[in-house]
């Protein structure tokens, strides 16, 4: 057979060297990926941000602080304030219970915590409805006493808080799984209170899970639509949330508003993306991901 | 997440939505009639069909892209594989105007598939876009560990013996990625059948043509319809069941078989 | 088939795996290379088998006088075992070892009919032919080191390659699985190269041995040879027990502790310190000085369980000696901790070369 090498770096390969991909496939498969991924990924970062300031910068600026953009930003705000801080206490809670401790339907917990990820966020909201809503299970008790949680406010944020609670606990569950629970244990042994333990041992070891499982909690706390859709009155200035304003404009035909909207969610995503990478090289460093071995053959 | 989205449908989703329809006092022929109607069926082929479609896509493209992200080397490639994760991060609502922002007739990429004949928004082929992308995540992380564990010396086994390098991996490393490409596919598939932001601005909503079965669902809340709502909750609760449940069963047999 | 290994090279990134190797294996030979870890046994091992290629344009591997670098695995016909076997655990025993002959180009692919009876003829070979519908995972190490063995030989190499095929395995099978490779070998024939960094495992199992140092051959010969008549330092130290003192040297005498001793005739002539390597059971213990060069040394510790007495006791100058002896010459000694001995070393290996450091 007649060899023809192929030089990489300083070495030399036998054609049909049968352990790596021949370099046409290889470059066939970077360019297939490339351009997917430019195209789902890449490009739809691009398009926000110059659909977004189309009308110029003025324009934007203008969007997102004219009044019922200010009010969705508000409400948004605010339920990202309740449901974030709420469901990072829960999540570390259960993930704590979860991991520390043995307990019968420990599994069935679990399940449940995925409940929320696992079904649609029509499904989700529409459970509020059939239970808060007027024709709802509490909906006759709610009209007495004249309490608005459908259509108002306080569904959305109940809403937002239901969609968002799996997040923290779901991040910091096989952290803390892994991680057993031998520390804490020899820090009681030690004398340490429980919220000592808590406080020296355990939260310095889940921190960055923690701060990812935040982030992401806030993001979709922020970015949520399907549910709060269905529980909201889509009332302007009342009941909308930034992506709910962002359909509103939208459905006016105002694209350069509803990007300007989307765009405030968009830069979140991106920070979002960033902390992760940052986490996932931070736990490289120490150790995680083996490096490379060293090949001739790629 | 589709086991956990089966074993929550039967222990707590399907029996709630039943105790609603009973609140509603809805009879099972009302509940048949309302679930069978030929609006509903339409929104349960394009639904289901989609999902179906695009996990399909994503399996093979997924497949690739992990591939290529842990195997190769080129400029940009750090960036590209952050941005993996952008689907799942990225608000729904947003993902659905920018879709159609793309793919509009005389969008970013549609303008230029507009004389090929090709539309994107508004008909089916736009949910299925908007479908594979948010699934794109799911099989790219789930393979991406696979394939980094996977011990080089196996490949160079088989090149030992006299294996081409496609004899390789058909042989040796496609039946190591099965696994986790079947999971990959029932976590994108899962996730596509209840998206509803990403859809509903691409799709049109048109009955019978491009409405999903989300958009239904909110539809009859608008109309004060709590018990059509419910039922219809209900019927795609079963039938992501159904289809999970099978996707499961595929899941447990490549595993006795390749592993 | 022989192979000739010519002047192979390998670099990675800084370390320097490999620095211009050269030697030849006989047809049919079964050569060990022995070596510590780093000394790149292994990246050569690879190199022989095309997995990995030297460096550089004078570098080459010969099999049977062609030059084999150029050449793709099909073509080249080596067999290689893993150290971790690299068994396919999706396939059964049977499909492994029938995987070599199943991806043969189709004209050269025998029928399903003849590839059934080699892979069975093959099990028999290594005694495991009732496992043929198992799984890897269901067997033990040993067995799958076995089965790895039969998979190569499938496809009927002219030259067969181990990387520390026992590295991975119990002590006693260990030294099961080298005696049965011993005997197979020499029914089989076959050109063979394995690694270890064992030594005892590669005196007793190889015809030859090569002993590799960070990168360099630092001797190649039968075990008789290499033990008894080591090259340098390196060689004697890595080669079974043995003491190391560290010594001065002066007017042409090398001192342990107070006592000169003679040095040997190659010894520099402007050595200031010397290597004295003795053997333990080299070593005698008196309770008098009996006029030989001796040393003094306290007994610290006694060990009789075994075929040999081990005595591990303190010179007077402070290092550690180990010596080894029979039982009744301990009987006779009725040696007890701390007493106070003379050691004399009946042979003694004197370097003072010291380019090459010693790894203990």
């Amino acid at each position: 057979m007649e060899a023809i090498g192929i030089r990489i770096g300083e070495t030399r390969i036998a054609a049909n060297s049968a352990l790596t991909e021949v370099r046409p496939v290889r470059f066939v498969l970077i360019a297939g990926t490339v351009l997917s991924l430019g195209l789902f990924l890449v490009l739809p970062l691009v398009v926000v941000f110059v659909e977004a300031f189309k009308k110029g910068v003025e324009f934007y600026f203008a969007a997102i602080s004219e009044p019922d953009a200010a009010a969705a930003i508000r409400l948004t705000l605010l339920a990202a304030g309740i449901a974030v801080p709420l469901n990072l206490i829960f999540g570390v809670a259960a993930a704590w219970a979860i991991s520390k401790f043995r307990f019968s339907g420990k599994n069935l917990l679990v399940t449940l915590i995925d409940l929320p990820f696992s079904i649609s966020p029509v499904i989700s909201g529409l459970i509020y409805v059939l239970l808060f809503g007027l024709q709802g299970w509490l909906g006759p008790w709610l009209a007495a006493h004249d309490i608005k949680i459908i259509f108002a406010v306080p569904g959305i944020v109940l809403a937002t808080i239901f969609v968002t609670f799996p997040f923290v606990a779901r991040e910091l569950i096989p952290i803390m799984q892994s991680q057993g629970s031998e520390e804490e244990e020899a820090a009681r042994v030690l004398g340490a209170s429980g919220w000592q333990t808590f406080r020296r041992v355990t939260l310095p070891n889940i921190k960055w899970g923690l701060l990812y499982g935040v982030i992401l909690c806030n993001a979709r706390a922020m970015g949520e639509f399907g549910a709060v859709s269905v529980v909201s009155g889509h009332i302007r200035g009342m009941t909308n949330t930034i992506p709910l304003h962002a359909e509103i404009l939208y459905n006016e035909y105002n694209s350069a508003g509803a990007f300007a909207m989307a765009s405030i969610l968009t830069v979140l995503t991106v920070i979002t993306l960033v902390v992760k990478t940052l986490i996932e090289r931070k736990s490289e460093i120490r150790g995680g991901r083996g490096a490379d071995a060293v090949s001739a053959t790629e | 997440m589709g086991f956990t989205l089966l074993y929550l449908s039967l222990i707590v989703l399907i029996p709630l939505g039943a105790a609603f329809l009973k609140t509603f006092t809805m009879t099972w022929s009302q509940f048949w009639g309302t679930v069978t109607g030929p609006r509903a069926l339409a929104s349960y082929r394009l639904s289901l069909g989609a999902s179906l479609i695009g996990a399909a896509i994503n399996t093979v493209m997924g497949l690739m892209v992990a591939w290529v992200l842990v195997r190769y080397t080129f400029p940009g490639k750090r960036i590209l594989d952050a941005l993996v994760d952008l689907p799942f991060a990225l608000p729904t609502a947003v993902a659905g105007i920018t879709l159609t922002a793309m793919f509009a007739p005389n969008g970013w990429v549609g303008r230029s598939l507009e004389p090929l004949g090709i539309k994107v928004a508004f008909t089916e082929l736009g949910v299925v876009v908007a479908l594979t992308f948010i699934g794109l995540p799911f099989v790219v992380r789930t393979v991406e560990p696979i394939l980094q564990d996977l011990d080089p010396e196996i490949e160079e086994a088989a090149a030992t013996l006299g294996a081409t390098r496609w004899q390789s991996w058909r042989r040796v490393i496609f039946p190591e990625l099965m696994p986790g490409l079947l999971t990959g596919f029932a976590l994108a598939f899962a996730r596509a059948v209840g998206e509803y932001g990403s859809v509903v601005f691409i799709s049109g909503n048109m009955p019978m043509r491009t409405e999903i079965t989300p958009f239904l669902i909110v539809t009859k809340l608008a109309q004060f319809d709590y018990a059509g709502a419910t039922a219809l909750a209900v019927a795609m609760l079963v039938m992501s069941f159904v289809l999970l449940l099978f996707i499961n069963l595929l899941q447990w047999w490549s595993q006795s078989r390749y592993a | 088939m022989s192979i000739e290994i010519r002047n192979i090279r390998k670099q990675f990134g800084d370390f320097a795996a490999l620095k211009d190797v050269s030697f030849k294996v006989e047809t049919g030979e079964l050569v060990a290379l022995l070596g510590p870890s780093g000394s790149g046994k292994t990246t050569l091992l690879r190199i022989i088998a095309g997995i990995e290629a030297p460096d550089g344009d004078d570098g080459a591997i010969l099999i049977h006088s062609e030059d084999a670098t150029a050449i793709n695995f099909r073509d080249r016909r080596v067999g290689f075992v893993f150290q971790h076997y690299a068994l396919f655990r999706h396939m059964t025993i049977f499909e492994n070892v029938a995987f070599g002959l199943r991806v043969r180009p189709r004209r050269l692919r025998p029928s399903e009919t003849t590839i059934r009876a080699k892979v069975k003829e093959l099990l028999k070979l290594v005694q495991l032919d009732w496992l043929g519908d198992h799984y890897p995972s269901q067997l033990s190490g040993g067995q799958r080191q076995r089965i790895a063995l039969a998979r190569a030989l499938a496809v009927e190499p002219s030259v067969l390659l181990l990387d520390e095929p026992f590295g991975s395995l119990d002590a006693k099978v260990r030294k099961e699985l080298r005696r049965w490779l011993r005997r197979f070998h020499d029914e089989l024939k076959i050109t063979s190269v394995f690694v270890t960094h064992d030594q005892e495992e590669a005196l007793e199992v190889a015809d030859r041995v090569v002993l590799m140092n960070e990168g360099r051959v630092e001797q190649m010969g039968t075990p008789d040879e290499v033990y008894h008549h080591p090259a340098n330092a390196f060689v004697y130290n890595f080669l079974g027990n043995v003491n190391l003192f560290h010594s001065r040297v002066e007017e042409g005498k090398v001192y342990l502790g107070d006592m000169p001793f003679d040095l040997p005739s190659e010894a520099a002539d402007d050595a200031k310190t010397a290597l004295v390597f003795v053997r333990p059971h080299l070593l005698e213990i008196e309770l008098q000085p009996n006029g030989s060069d001796h040393f003094r040394a306290k007994v610290e510790h006694i060990n009789a369980a075994g075929p040999v007495v081990k005595v591990d006791l303190i010179t007077d100058w402070g290092d550690p000696v180990h010596v080894e002896l029979p039982h009744e010459r301990y009987r006779a000694l009725g040696l007890k901790r701390d007493d106070g001995v003379f050691v004399i070393p009946k042979e003694r290996k004197v370097f003072t070369d010291h380019s090459k450091p010693i790894q203990n």
